[in-house]
């Protein structure tokens, strides 16, 4: 098979210029984030790891994200020492930019790797697309502005994702592709809000008998369990000795937030609490109830519990349950027809149920939708029409990450590049679907795509000069209102094309 | 990366023929030169346009490479400017800041007075009109940026996003789209197809010397050099009477443009003797450049003339009679020095002055130029001022006449950017006063053969990318004094990377057919210059200079350059002659020709 031009090794030098460019850019807290870690994992006995609290950014992902933080830790030893002590909080030396910065570009050629598995299981006519995808993915505006600007791992775990994903295709990989995400798991456990597919998947594919569900391959049970136990254990194995199992629990899933993590993530959270602004306007005509004590609370735009004026609360418990509701209906189908690409919609819409439902999500999160979608828009022209407002909302909506007038060109020049030269790829790749178009829905993402323009200019350059300081919530409300309405759009449209294909 | 679809698939709208439609206006601009209908692409950045032969438009091409061009110049802004925190002088971003500072706030007859010490204005006066529009917009965002000697030095961070943005806004108002046409016509002219042309336009955009010195360590190069192409663009287009515009107005941004003067001249005056006198059109193109002289001179005349009138003095801080004029102080006896007139000529004279400062030495730093590398062997500065002079002059006429002389008699377009850059090449070696920085001034015309006939092939590729990443070594002392070793490195690499030059590989260097001894030959030379470049960075990491010598690898740095350009200067100008086939053929060795192919 002849090569693709441009090869991924390609891409991944390039882009690995501009993000080495980027280093001087503006770091989050997240920035710290890490360097506390790697100062927590290297200068403490393992025991002590999450006790931890010189530094209120604790260590709050699961021990092997500790564990890979600890190796980190020794090549920073020989860097910059004083990066490693706890006390030394808002530590930044260029040499710790520089580490820190590095590894993450190093780290990502892990995802790199499995993009290229995945060019590799792909043949014949898909090749091209699986390669559009896998630079796509590559290149994606959100591991960079994500990763790159704002600072995390994410390309290094989305790369375990995709390769797990990739495993799964074949039937002799399926063991490792499940024990790969129990390792990512045990990393960052924001993934297990596609568990419940790769439960349902790898339990009828697996641990079923093709023929019937009635047969469990018992061989296979005892694989995979012994498997799953060696990797948790190696995980959790050591905290479990000394009882600090509900210690690390309670780091890893901090219930006391609040519903909506700031204004920002545009789910159908973002869109209740808009709905409920607007409310608080009207509800004197229409005679309801506003509660005073929530008119100050939601428009700041800070991180904190939101209280609504005049739609019901909603606790914990509803998000949950509405969740669950919404992963279980994909995953009946992919337990009846447990092929690869149900697979993929079925992670793809328990990504969509746990991000559009879910309690104090974050609107980074997005882009455990858009990554395994990525890996089957290409499939056909209604899956595209499904992909494309969710390309434009996911991204756009990451736009509030980055604030400082520095990064502004960076964040919107690179999507909108990015935008213009996949959309108009992807367009010439799809193949035609043997089924009908549906609804208009090609109407709606144009005029979804097209509104994203003025909504752009307003947001980052009007309101400062209509308003100035004041309601700065104001941007903040229109970009997740409007990135919510194409999460949920994108999400109806791909529900009936994976119900109809 | 927009793929054509392989697969039987019934596409909404019809394929686009609009493409295909541009791309073949007559035969020879169909996709059928040689680099375009290989079945692998030669390089790394021929591999990332690939997807785009044949189908996509060059109207869906261009605004992608115009936004990933863009992305790189203002990811390497991120990094520091000349002088950041670098007190008490500071850099070239403070004389830039300063220069909106004292345009916004002075009247126009003292721009070229005042504080010469800090900074003083010592540019041609289209700078000082950009700098007075740049700052008067500044000023609406932010008063402080540009107050009165209280803004000296300022590292306000907006400021410097504002600063950053003037550059790659004027950039983009006049490189881009000068280098864009440019590119457009001189493919068409020598017959290169319409994909080989973007992969050269984003080639010559992604050119690490401008972007570092430009984005990187702030100037505003690329205006000047944008009104270059554009005039070089009106030769191509046959608009000679606006080619003369636009080059007034390189001079009048930049003065480094003198250092194309001459072939503009040669080419101009060529095209109204050959092939038949056209007294006509000289006199036009006579009329028009000086017409424009006198635009351009025009604010700053005016402006004089009503200072004067509202009494206000040039230089108030000075008491006592005025003082005698900068240069051609035998004038002053024949002017009246209460004339209406008088304070005009001063003005000009003084702007003559600041602009070409013949009172400094034939160098400052040190420069990769002829003068700066002999100084290595003999110490040329303990002779008189005058002699070294007369020297720089004969010695730079003489490295510049002949390619000029090839461009008198042959005033064809296809030679124009070799003209331009061998006697670029002659300036930068051979004249006074040179900066490190002027070497953007030859390797402009000289990148821009990439978009000629054979532009991709090996051989043109070698030898641009061989002046360029030698021209960015050059400049590496002046971009480590402010730290900025890691744009250096990243730029750089990236573009070799991207034309498959070294050191990221060896391919440009062996092709089939041509001639082996001239292939080897030329890997020996680039070799041996790029294994000392590599030397050299070595050593600058883990050495000290000696005690005694402590500018010991600068001076190196200086002496390899300057040899190098000094190969690239001889290349240049034999391919012109070769090119122009000026010689007869009898003349020409087999060496020669062979370089052409």
């Amino acid at each position: 098979m002849t090569e693709i031009y441009p090869s991924l090794t390609q891409c991944a030098v390039v882009a690995a210029a501009l993000k080495i460019l980027l280093f001087p850019a503006y770091k989050s807290t997240d920035f710290e984030v890490h360097r506390n870690w790697l100062a927590i994992t290297n200068s403490l006995p393992l025991w002590e790891w999450y006790y931890e609290k010189t530094s209120e950014w604790t260590l709050d992902y699961p021990p092997f994200f500790a564990y890979f933080e600890w190796v980190m830790s020794q090549v920073a030893k020989l860097v910059d020492p004083a990066m490693l002590k706890v006390y030394n909080v808002d530590y930044d030396s260029w040499q710790t930019i520089y580490f820190q910065r590095f590894t993450v570009i190093v780290t990502e050629l892990l995802l790199v790797y499995a993009l290229q598995m995945l060019v590799d299981s792909s043949h014949g006519a898909s090749k091209r697309a699986a390669q559009a995808a896998a630079v796509s993915i590559l290149l994606s505006p959100g591991l960079l502005i994500i990763d790159h600007i704002h600072f995390q791992y994410n390309g290094c775990m989305y790369g375990v994702l995709i390769a797990s994903l990739v495993l799964a295709r074949n039937k002799s990989t399926l063991l490792w592709s499940s024990l790969l995400f129990a390792a990512l798991l045990c990393m960052k456990h924001i993934y297990l809000y596609l568990a419940p597919a790769y439960f349902v998947f790898i339990l009828r594919a697996y641990c079923l008998s093709p023929k019937s569900i009635f047969r469990i391959q018992f061989l296979n049970c005892l694989k995979l369990g012994s498997g799953m136990a060696a990797i948790f254990g190696a995980a959790f194995g050591p905290f479990a000795l000394k009882g600090q199992i509900p210690q690390i629990l309670s780091r890893l899933f901090p219930f006391s937030r609040g519903l909506c993590h700031a204004y920002w993530a545009p789910n159908v959270w973002a869109m209740y609490s808009f709905v409920d602004r607007v409310l608080i306007v009207l509800a004197p005509r229409l005679g309801l109830p506003v509660k005073e004590g929530a008119l100050q609370s939601v428009t700041r735009g800070l991180v904190g519990d939101t209280a609504f004026a005049v739609l019901p609360e909603i606790t914990p418990r509803v998000c949950f349950a509405l969740t669950l509701l919404f992963q279980t209906i994909p995953l009946l189908k992919l337990f009846l027809q447990p092929t690869w690409d149900n697979f993929i919609g079925a992670v793809t819409l328990c990504g969509y149920a746990s991000f559009l439902f879910g309690w104090h999500v974050h609107e980074k999160a997005v882009l455990l939708v858009i990554i395994p979608f990525s890996l089957i828009a290409l499939r056909d022209r209604r899956y595209l029409g499904a992909f494309r407002p969710l390309a434009v909302a996911g991204h756009v909506s990451l736009f509030p990450l980055l604030f400082t007038p520095a990064e502004f060109p960076i964040k919107t020049v690179y999507t909108v590049f990015w935008l213009v030269l996949f959309l108009m790829a992807f367009d010439r790749l799809a193949p035609a679907s043997s089924r009908a178009r549906f609804f208009l829905f090609d109407r709606f993402s144009t005029l979804y795509i097209t509104v994203s323009i003025p909504l752009i200019v307003y947001c980052s350059l009007l309101h400062g000069i209509v308003f100035g300081k004041s309601y700065e919530f104001l941007p903040l409300m229109f970009t997740s209102s409007y990135s919510a309405i194409g999460v949920v759009g994108s999400w109806v449209g791909f529900l009936v094309v994976y119900f109809t294909s | 990366m927009a793929k054509p679809s392989p697969s039987p698939h019934k596409p909404r709208r019809k394929a686009k023929q609009a493409g295909a439609g541009h791309a073949t206006g007559s035969s020879s601009r169909n996709v059928s030169a040689a680099e375009s209908m290989a079945r692998v692409p030669a390089f790394p950045l021929a591999a990332f346009l690939w997807p785009a032969r044949g189908t996509v438009s060059q109207w869906e091409l261009l605004p992608l490479i115009l936004m990933a061009v863009g992305l790189f110049r203002w990811a390497a802004g991120l990094w520091g400017y000349s002088g950041f925190e670098k007190p008490p002088m500071f850099g070239d971003y403070e004389a830039q800041r300063h220069w909106m500072e004292i345009t916004t706030h002075l009247p126009v007859s003292q721009w070229y007075f005042h504080d010469l010490e800090w900074w003083g204005l010592d540019y041609p006066p289209l700078t000082a009109y950009h700098s007075w529009l740049c700052g008067k917009i500044g000023s609406l965002i932010d008063p402080a940026w540009f107050a009165l000697f209280a803004s000296r030095g300022s590292h306000d961070p907006t400021l410097k996003i504002f600063m950053r943005a003037t550059v790659v806004v004027s950039e983009y108002l006049v490189y881009v789209p000068a280098v864009v046409i440019f590119v457009r016509r001189y493919s068409r002219l020598n017959g290169v197809a319409t994909w080989s042309a973007a992969v050269a336009l984003v080639a010559i955009l992604m050119q690490p010397a401008t972007i570092l010195i430009d984005h990187v360590h702030f100037q505003y190069n690329t205006v000047m050099l944008g009104l270059v192409v554009a005039s070089m663009s009106s030769m191509l287009a046959g608009r000679n009477l606006w080619a003369a515009v636009f080059f007034v107005g390189a001079l009048g941004f930049k003065q480094m443009a003198l250092y194309y003067a001459f072939s503009v001249f040669a080419y101009l005056l060529g095209s109204c003797v050959f092939p038949r006198i056209n007294l006509p059109r000289f006199i036009a193109i006579a009329s028009v450049t000086v017409v424009s002289f006198a635009i351009l001179l025009l604010p700053l005349v005016l402006g004089t003339l009503s200072d004067v009138r509202r009494g206000i003095d040039t230089r108030p801080d000075l008491d006592g009679p005025r003082p005698p004029l900068p240069l051609f102080q035998g004038l002053a006896g024949y002017l009246d020095t209460e004339g209406f007139y008088y304070p005009v000529v001063e003005q000009l004279i003084q702007m003559v002055h600041r602009v070409f400062p013949f009172a400094r030495g034939l160098f400052e730093d040190k420069v990769a130029n002829f003068w700066c590398a002999l100084n290595v062997v003999v110490k040329i500065k303990k002779y008189p001022a005058e002699l070294l002079q007369q020297g720089a002059l004969v010695a730079t006429l003489a490295s510049i006449i002949p390619p000029n002389l090839v461009l008198f008699f042959r005033p064809r377009k296809d030679l124009l950017p070799l003209a331009f850059a061998s006697t670029a090449w002659g300036f930068f070696l051979f004249s006074y006063q040179v900066h490190e920085k002027s070497v953007l001034v030859p390797l402009a015309p000289m990148t821009l053969l990439l978009a000629g006939s054979h532009g991709l092939s090996k051989t043109t590729r070698a030898w641009v990318g061989f002046a360029n990443i030698l021209g960015c070594w050059t400049m590496f002392p002046l971009l480590e004094r402010v730290d900025l070793a890691v744009p250096y490195t990243v730029l750089t690499l990236l573009w070799a990377y991207l034309l498959g030059l070294p050191p990221t590989s060896l391919a440009a260097y062996f092709h089939e057919g041509g001639n082996t001894w001239t292939q080897w030959a030329t890997l020996f030379v680039h070799g041996s210059f790029y294994l000392l470049m590599a030397f050299w960075h070595v050593l600058v990491k883990f050495l000290r200079p000696p005690p005694d010598k402590p500018d010991l690898w600068v001076v190196a740095n200086v002496g390899v350059g300057a040899a190098g350009f000094c190969v690239c200067y001889a290349w240049c100008l034999a391919r012109l002659v070769a090119q122009s086939e000026i010689l007869p053929r009898s003349w020409v060795g087999k060496k020669e020709k062979s370089k052409t192919q």
